[in-house]
């Protein structure tokens, strides 16, 4: 099983390491493979939304660069982590940037789920998400938004399984590490 | 003393041709400018290719007395572009005291028949309102945008009326200071077309341009497909 985690960390807003740490640690000992992108310093474009990557190279974004190494990276792992400062209860632009190149991982054609418009499926699988957000102090109000918005990616992905969490910088390693273990339990990552 | 109030309209789309995100804004622009608005139209997606660009966004931003912000949906909420300026707004207003009274209202249309879907993108504008001492004034959510593909609205003909109508509802609580009323809102709201005919439509658009492209049967390529 593999894992790639998304890095949305921004130069001068990082993701703790007691985070980054639980989430690696548990997965090892799970024996998962992870490998990590740290978004910023990858060259990746902003996507321009010209849809070519469904009417003109259908499935690969027209700019070749480490866009495209994400979009494979997360269709081809099992478990897909975004790490990221939480920004205004969305993600960093970092993550941003990366997570806007892979609608070339989905159909332009539609589907009705629950009643709503989403798009099909291009792939017969797709990887279970986790997301993980960090903030210098609580707040409730972005955590919701955070959380919410995971759902709503969850189901335009087409994800089994998916679980976000919103970590405050100074939380206590124990803590981190119980509520990582509890989370990637809750969607089947780990024992 | 110029006392005119400055509206200043960022439009959030990374397309190179007019978008539907600048049509609208565009349009609301029109109804403020003849009761005295001053009026600016920056584009993030410009402002995120230099430090330069990116600083005269952050000025123009800190002159207005009211900002508009015109985005599409993606991925469930703002595109990078957008993201990244309101970083930067917010990165520079930490650095700065005595803000001018500012208020913020945000557009959002996205590509799925169905408004609501806009809903976690505006939530994040009102928490960027909130954390950063903008005057929240209001969200509009638009679905099908497709329908409009980034025309002027009164080349759009009678699917925009709807969209014209709560232009015209909140530019004139705009234009009295005041929050945008749940009838602009709503008027947004408003399907522009029969979802059916939208879907069906744009089903034959996708088809028809990929055909044009020379790549009708490919489709459903799985380029990443992982082997096994």
């Amino acid at each position: 099983m593999n894992a790639v985690i998304l890095d949305g960390s921004l130069e001068n807003n990082k993701v703790p390491d007691t985070v980054r740490a639980a989430l690696t640690d548990e997965l090892a000992a799970d024996g998962w493979t992870v490998d990590t992108m740290v978004l910023r310093d990858l060259n990746i474009a902003y996507c321009v939304g010209c849809f070519e990557c469904w009417v003109k190279t259908p499935g690969m974004c027209r700019f070749n660069d480490d866009g495209r190494e994400v979009a494979r990276r997360f269709i081809q792992s099992d478990l897909v982590v975004f790490l990221t400062p939480v920004s205004f209860g969305g993600y960093s632009s970092a993550l941003k940037r990366g997570l806007d190149r892979i609608i070339c991982l989905i159909s332009p054609f539609f589907k009705q789920v629950r009643g709503e418009t989403h798009h099909r499926l291009r792939y017969n699988s797709y990887p279970r998400v986790l997301a993980l957000g960090t903030m210098p102090e609580a707040d409730p109000e972005s955590e919701r938004i955070f959380c919410r918005l995971v759902e709503r990616n969850a189901i335009n992905v087409h994800s089994p399984g998916h679980a976000a969490d919103v970590f405050v910088d100074n939380e206590e390693t124990a803590a981190v590490r119980h509520r990582m273990h509890a989370m990637l339990d809750r969607i089947g990552v780990v024992s | 003393m110029n006392t005119a109030k400055r509206v200043l309209l960022l439009v959030g789309s990374a397309k190179q041709q007019t978008s539907t995100s600048e049509a609208i804004g565009t349009c609301l622009l029109e109804r403020l400018h003849p009761a005295g608005f001053e009026t600016e139209t920056l584009f993030t997606h410009k402002a995120s290719r230099s430090d330069e660009a990116m600083a005269e966004l952050i000025a123009a931003v800190a002159r207005a007395d009211l900002i508009v912000l015109a985005f599409p949906l993606y991925v469930d909420c703002l595109p990078y572009t957008v993201i990244n300026a309101l970083e930067h707004i917010r990165d520079s207003r930490r650095s700065t005291t005595n803000h001018k009274d500012q208020s913020l209202l945000c557009i959002v249309n996205c590509g799925f028949p169905e408004a609501h879907q806009n809903e976690t993108a505006l939530a994040i504008c009102r928490q960027f309102a909130r954390e950063t001492g903008f005057t929240w004034s209001g969200g509009l959510a638009l679905g099908a945008g497709g329908v409009i593909h980034g025309r002027p609205l009164r080349e759009v003909g009678g699917a925009a009326r709807n969209v014209m109508a709560s232009l015209d509802v909140t530019a004139d609580a705009l234009i009295r200071s005041e929050q945008i009323p749940k009838r602009a809102v709503d008027l947004m709201a408003r399907p522009l077309v029969w979802k059916w005919v939208y879907l069906w439509y744009g089903s034959r658009g996708w088809r028809r341009v990929a055909k044009r492209n020379g790549v009708l049967k490919a489709l459903g390529s799985r380029p990443y497909q992982k082997l096994i």
